[in-house]
């Protein structure tokens, strides 16, 4: 679990833009889909969440807004264009990555 | 309604991180929490569980500082501080520097403000649980630009003459004057 924690750290800015590709979340949501798409080793403390969030929005590739909802005011996350073509990009490298990664470790036939 | 463990951390999420960050990582805390209690956890199990999820107190803290943009813009003009010094240290050291029409009270407060931003910097880019001390690059920025136009403005107007060494030290300073003013506005906005 721990290992995994570790690994995922790598792909966390990768992972959270893909978790924003279908529309605006919130910081919970992004952590729910995280978690229900990847299963549990995907599972990061949620508080960790937001600053990873934050430093996105920082680097310009996500756009934070505080908006009203559940009778609570809570910060909606969505790409921006340059999280598009940075997300497009990151998949792009990963595909090319795990292909080359399973050629190599699957059996000789 | 909200379990004392909820208000304690929320009560230390404000104190410790500035107001818009404890906000987004209260509602988020909040969200863990309703989520909890909705699944049909009792109150004092539904926090509990929520702060277990959402990792204690500290660690959030501690993952904040340590992506803090401060915390980076102070390792990255850190990083700039050996080539510049060494930069300079050959253009002094060529142009007799010691022989300059610079009175040594100023060399004195230069060498001291330089020493002290320095120190500013070295506290902000390793600040692990600590998100105040990250806005210390905040503080040492504009201090550092100061410090190289004071550099460039002294070596132009007090060296005899302009040597090679002295050339590559102000052009050097001169491109970390504009590399910091292009970091700060981005700190402030923070």
């Amino acid at each position: 679990m721990r290992a995994d924690a570790q690994a995922l750290k790598g792909h966390l800015d990768t992972l959270l833009l893909a978790s924003l590709e279908n529309g605006p979340r919130h910081g919970y949501a992004v952590r729910e889909a995280l978690r229900e798409r990847g299963g549990a080793r995907f599972d990061l403390p949620t508080g960790t969440i937001y600053p990873a969030l934050r430093r996105l929005e920082a680097a310009g590739l996500v756009d934070g807004a505080w908006a009203e909802a559940g009778g609570r005011r809570r910060r909606l996350y969505q790409l921006t264009p340059a999280g598009r073509r940075r997300l497009a990009s990151d998949r792009a490298s990963w595909r090319d990555f795990a292909t080359a990664v399973t050629a190599l470790l699957e059996p000789a036939p | 309604m909200t379990s004392p463990l909820i208000t304690g951390y929320v009560a230390g999420l404000r104190r410790d991180l500035p107001a818009r960050m404890a906000d987004e990582a209260a509602s988020g805390l909040l969200d863990t929490y309703e989520q909890h209690l909705a699944a049909g956890a009792g109150e004092h199990e539904a926090a509990r569980d929520a702060v277990a999820d959402f990792g204690d107190l500290a660690t959030v803290v501690g993952e904040f500082t340590r992506q803090a943009p401060g915390r980076r813009a102070a390792r990255l003009l850190l990083a700039t501080g050996p080539v510049t010094g060494a930069c300079w240290a050959a253009a002094l050291l060529t142009s007799r520097a010691w022989t300059w029409p610079v009175p040594g009270a100023a060399r004195l407060a230069f060498g001291t403000v330089l020493l002290i931003t320095a120190l500013a910097l070295l506290a902000a880019a390793t600040s692990r649980h600590r998100y105040q001390r990250t806005r210390l690059a905040l503080l040492a920025g504009p201090v550092l630009i100061a410090l190289d136009a004071t550099a460039v403005t002294v070596a132009l107007t007090a060296a005899p003459a302009f040597t090679r060494a002295l050339a590559l030290a102000v052009a050097v300073s001169l491109t970390r004057v504009v590399v910091t003013a292009r970091t700060l506005p981005r700190l402030a906005a923070r």
